[in-house]
C-alpha cells in the first residue's frame, strides 16, 4: 500500500506530461486522491503493511498523520475541481500546477511515511521545493515575494535541521543509524550534550517548515499568497508532516532522559507562537494572512500539548485532527470569498450572508470550529490541555494561555463577524451577482464534511479512532 | 595537508566579507569546491569505492562546476556586478568574519576532551561552524538578492564540511538525495533572481518586502 501510494503520482506525473490534457490532469489528481485515501484506509485497517519500499514504514505514531493527510487531499482535491474551472490561465500553466500538487502531496506522504530521519529531511526539503511554484502560480510581485522568502528562509531552516542530524550521528558515539525504531532502541547510551545540541538544532529547522514562532515568518506571506487549495494543504497537512518530524526526535530524548531540556524549547516556543498571532491578528488587514496567523498559534498549541506529556498528548492528537479540518476549511471558504469580492482585504467584505449564504455559514461554523467552540474537537482538546496544566500545577502558564487564546479568539471574531454581517453596498452587488456563477457545488461540499467531522468529534469519537489515537498517544 | 587544505577553506571566507564584485564570489564558491574535493580525497584510502565516485561527483562536479557556471549564467543575465551597499563597511565585515572564524580555531579544542568530541577532528568542526555562523551573518547584511544566494551555498559547503568532520559515513542514499534537494533550491532560487529582476527592475532585496500586516 505504501508503494502505491508512493509510485502512483510518479507514473501519474509522467502521464500527465505526455497528455498535458487539462481534462486529464483533473482526473489524476482526483484519481490520486482517491488511491491515496483508499490506501491509507486499508492501512489503518493493518491491510497490506508488509513488503514495502525500505526506508518507509506505517507504525503507531505516522498513522493518523497519514490518514489526516489522506483525507484533507480527497477534500482539497474535490475542491480542486471546481477551482481551477475559474482559472483564465493558459493549459500548459494548468498543467503546472497539477503536476506541482501531485509532488507535494506525494513529498508529504514520504515525510509522515518515512522510517529514517535523513529520508525525512531528504522529504520535507523537496516539499518546500515542490511547493515554491504552487505559491508563485499567480505570478504577481506580492506572489514572488512570498515565494522568494518561503524558499529561503525554509532552505536556511532545513539546512540548520541537518546540522542537527550531523549533532546528532556525534551524540550516537560508536553507533551509526539514522532509522527512527534503532535510534530509540539506542537512544539511552547517546551523549547528553549533543543529543540536546541536536534537538535545538532540528527543533528550529524543522520548527521552520511547522510555522513555530520565532521561525514563522514565510508563513503568512505563502499562505496569504498561494491559490487557496493550496493554502488549505500547506496549512493542514504540510504543517503536521514537520510537526511529526519533530515529535519522533523528541520522543529520542524523552527516552535518553533529556526531555525536560526538549520540553522547555517547545514550550518556549509554544508560547512565543501564541504571542506573535495575538499581537500581529489584532489589527490584521488581510483575512487569508489572519488563517495563516491562526495556523501558527494552533502550531504553538501543538506544541504545548507536546511539552506537557501526560494527558495532553491525548489532547495533541485530538488537536491535530480538528485544526488540519477546520483550518482547511476555513481556508477553501476563503477561496469562494475571494471569488466573490476579488479582494483579500477585510475591509472591502462586507456582508457575506448577503451575498452568498452558503459562504457566509461555512464562514461562521468555520470559525466556530476553529475558536474551540463546542461541540468542537478543539474544544475537548483546549480543555484538556488547560486540565492538564491545572494538574501539574502550571497555574501561570494556564493563565497565561488562557489570555492569549482569548485575545486571538476576540481579535479573528471581530473580523469575522464584520465580514459576515451588515449591508451590501450598490456598487459591490452586481460583481457579487456575476461572480457568484463561479461557485459550483464542489466548492461547498468538502467543507460541510469537514465541519460536519470537527463538530460530531466533540461529542462521539468512534471506536476505531479511538484506537488509532491512542496507539498515536502511545507512540509519542 | 589536509588542514592546510581547510585552513584555506576558512580564508576564502574571510575574502567573501571583504569583497563586492559578485564575479569574483563565485569564483571563490569554485575554489571552495575544490578544497572541499581535496579535503575529501585525503580520506579516499579508508572509503568505498561508491561513496568516493559520490564525494568526486559532489564536491569536483556539482560545487565546483555546475553551481557556478548556474551562477554565472544568472549573474551575465541580470546584468549585476556587485554589490556595495553592504550595511557595514567592508574593513568591519573583515574584522568580524576574523573574530569569528578566529573563535572557530580556538573554541573546540576547549571541549576535545568531552565524550562526544572523539568522534570530531576540533579543526573540522571549528571552522565548519565558522562558516556556517559567517555565512548566515552575511545573509543578513548584504543587500543583493544574489549575494544571498551565494552565502547559502557557503552555508551548505559548512555544513558538508561538518558532516566530514564526524568520523562515520551517512548512507549514500541520503547523502545524493541531500546533494539533489540542495541542487534543486539553487536552482529554484536563481530562477526566481530571473523572475525578481523582470518584475522589479533591480535585484535589492529591499523590493521584497511589500508584505506585511501593517499598511
Amino acid at each position: 500500500m505504501i508503494n502505491t501510494i508512493l509510485i502512483f503520482p510518479i507514473i501519474a506525473c509522467i502521464l500527465m506530461l505526455l497528455v498535458k490534457k487539462r481534462a486529464f490532469d483533473s482526473f489524476m489528481i482526483n484519481a490520486y486522491a482517491i488511491v491515496h485515501f483508499i490506501s491509507s484506509i486499508l492501512l489503518a485497517l493493518g491491510i497490506g503493511k508488509e513488503g514495502n519500499i525500505p526506508y518507509f514504514t506505517v507504525d503507531n505514531t505516522n498513522l493518523i498523520f497519514l490518514l489526516i493527510l489522506s483525507f484533507v487531499f480527497l477534500m482539497v482535491a474535490i475542491y480542486n475541481n471546481g477551482y481551477s474551472k475559474t482559472f483564465n490561465f493558459s493549459d500548459k500553466k494548468i498543467n503546472h500546477y497539477s503536476l506541482m500538487i501531485m509532488i507535494f502531496t506525494l513529498a508529504m506522504s514520504g515525510t509522515v511515511l518515512s522510517s529514517n530521519l535523513g529520508i525525512a529531511w531528504i522529504f520535507v526539503e523537496a516539499t518546500t521545493l515542490s511547493s515554491a511554484y504552487l505559491i508563485y502560480f499567480n505570478k504577481t510581485k506580492h506572489s514572488i515575494e512570498a515565494a522568494w522568502k518561503y524558499v529561503f528562509i525554509c532552505s536556511i531552516g532545513i539546512a540548520l535541521a541537518f546540522a542537527g542530524i550531523i549533532f546528532l550521528n556525534i551524540a550516537q558515539g560508536e553507533i551509526n543509524t539514522l532509522d527512527f525504531a534503532q535510534l530509540y532502541q539506542h537512544a539511552l547510551a547517546f551523549d547528553p550534550f549533543w543529543l540536546k545540541m541536536a534537538f535545538v538544532f532540528m527543533l528550529f529547522g524543522f520548527g521552520t517548515k511547522m510555522g513555530l514562532a520565532p521561525m514563522h515568518f514565510w508563513l503568512p506571506d505563502a499562505h496569504s499568497q498561494a491559490p487557496s487549495p493550496i493554502s488549505a494543504l500547506l496549512s493542514a497537512t504540510l504543517l503536521n508532516s514537520a510537526f511529526l518530524v519533530i515529535v519522533r526526535v523528541f520522543k529520542v530524548l524523552d527516552i535518553a532522559n533529556c526531555d525536560a531540556w526538549a520540553r522547555a524549547m517547545l514550550l518556549i516556543c509554544g508560547f512565543i507562537s501564541l504571542f506573535v498571532t495575538a499581537v500581529f491578528v489584532y489589527h490584521i488587514k488581510n483575512y487569508k494572512r489572519m488563517l495563516a496567523y491562526s495556523s501558527i498559534e494552533n502550531m504553538g498549541i501543538l506544541a504545548i500539548g507536546t511539552a506537557l506529556g501526560g494527558a495532553a498528548l491525548y489532547a495533541v492528537i485530538a488537536h491535530l485532527i480538528g485544526h488540519s479540518l477546520a483550518k482547511a476549511s476555513f481556508f477553501l471558504t476563503s477561496g469562494n470569498i475571494l471569488e466573490l469580492f476579488e479582494t483579500k482585504r477585510i475591509k472591502s467584505v462586507h456582508a457575506l450572508m448577503e451575498a452568498n449564504k452558503k459562504t457566509g455559514w461555512l464562514w461562521v461554523f468555520s470559525f466556530l470550529a476553529i475558536c474551540a467552540f463546542p461541540t468542537s474537537v478543539l474544544f475537548i482538546s483546549e480543555f484538556l490541555i488547560i486540565k492538564t496544566m491545572l494538574l501539574e500545577g502550571h497555574y501561570l502558564l494556564c493563565v497565561l494561555f488562557v489570555l492569549l487564546l482569548t485575545i486571538i479568539l476576540w481579535a479573528i471574531g471581530k473580523v469575522v463577524i464584520n465580514m459576515t454581517f451588515g449591508k451590501l453596498s450598490e456598487d459591490k452587488v452586481q460583481i457579487i451577482e456575476k461572480n457568484k456563477q463561479k461557485l459550483c457545488a464542489c466548492m461547498f461540499a468538502p467543507q460541510i464534511i469537514m465541519l460536519l467531522i470537527v463538530f460530531t468529534l466533540g461529542v462521539y469519537i468512534p471506536e476505531f479512532l479511538n484506537n488509532i489515537i491512542n496507539c498515536a498517544v502511545a507512540g509519542f | 595537508m589536509e588542514n592546510g587544505f581547510i585552513i584555506l577553506f576558512g580564508l576564502t571566507m574571510l575574502y567573501l566579507a571583504a569583497t563586492s564584485r559578485i564575479v569574483s564570489h563565485i569564483r571563490l564558491l569554485i575554489i571552495q569546491g575544490i578544497m572541499l574535493f581535496l579535503v575529501c580525497a585525503c580520506h579516499f584510502q579508508h572509503q568505498s569505492a561508491l561513496n568516493i565516485a559520490f564525494l568526486t561527483v559532489e564536491t569536483l562536479i556539482v560545487k565546483a562546476f555546475l553551481i557556478p557556471w548556474f551562477l554565472f549564467k544568472v549573474v551575465n543575465k541580470n546584468g549585476v556586478n556587485r554589490d556595495i551597499s553592504a550595511n557595514i563597511p567592508h574593513f568591519y565585515c573583515l574584522v568580524i568574519a576574523s573574530i569569528i572564524l578566529l573563535l572557530g580555531f580556538v573554541a573546540p579544542n576547549y571541549f576535545v576532551h568531552s565524550e562526544g568530541m572523539k568522534m570530531i577532528s576540533p579543526l573540522y568542526f571549528g571552522v565548519s561552524l565558522a562558516t556556517i555562523t559567517i555565512s548566515l551573518w552575511l545573509i543578513t547584511i548584504k543587500h543583493k538578492i544574489i549575494s544571498n544566494v551565494i552565502e547559502f551555498i557557503t552555508m551548505e559547503n559548512g555544513i558538508f564540511l561538518l558532516a566530514l568532520s564526524v568520523a562515520k559515513e551517512m548512507p549514500v542514499l541520503v547523502n545524493m538525495g541531500v546533494l539533489l534537494d540542495v541542487f534543486i533550491a539553487i536552482y529554484i532560487l536563481g530562477l526566481f533572481v530571473n523572475e525578481i529582476n523582470r518584475e522589479f527592475k533591480d535585484l535589492e532585496v529591499s523590493n521584497l518586502s511589500d508584505l506585511k500586516d501593517y499598511e
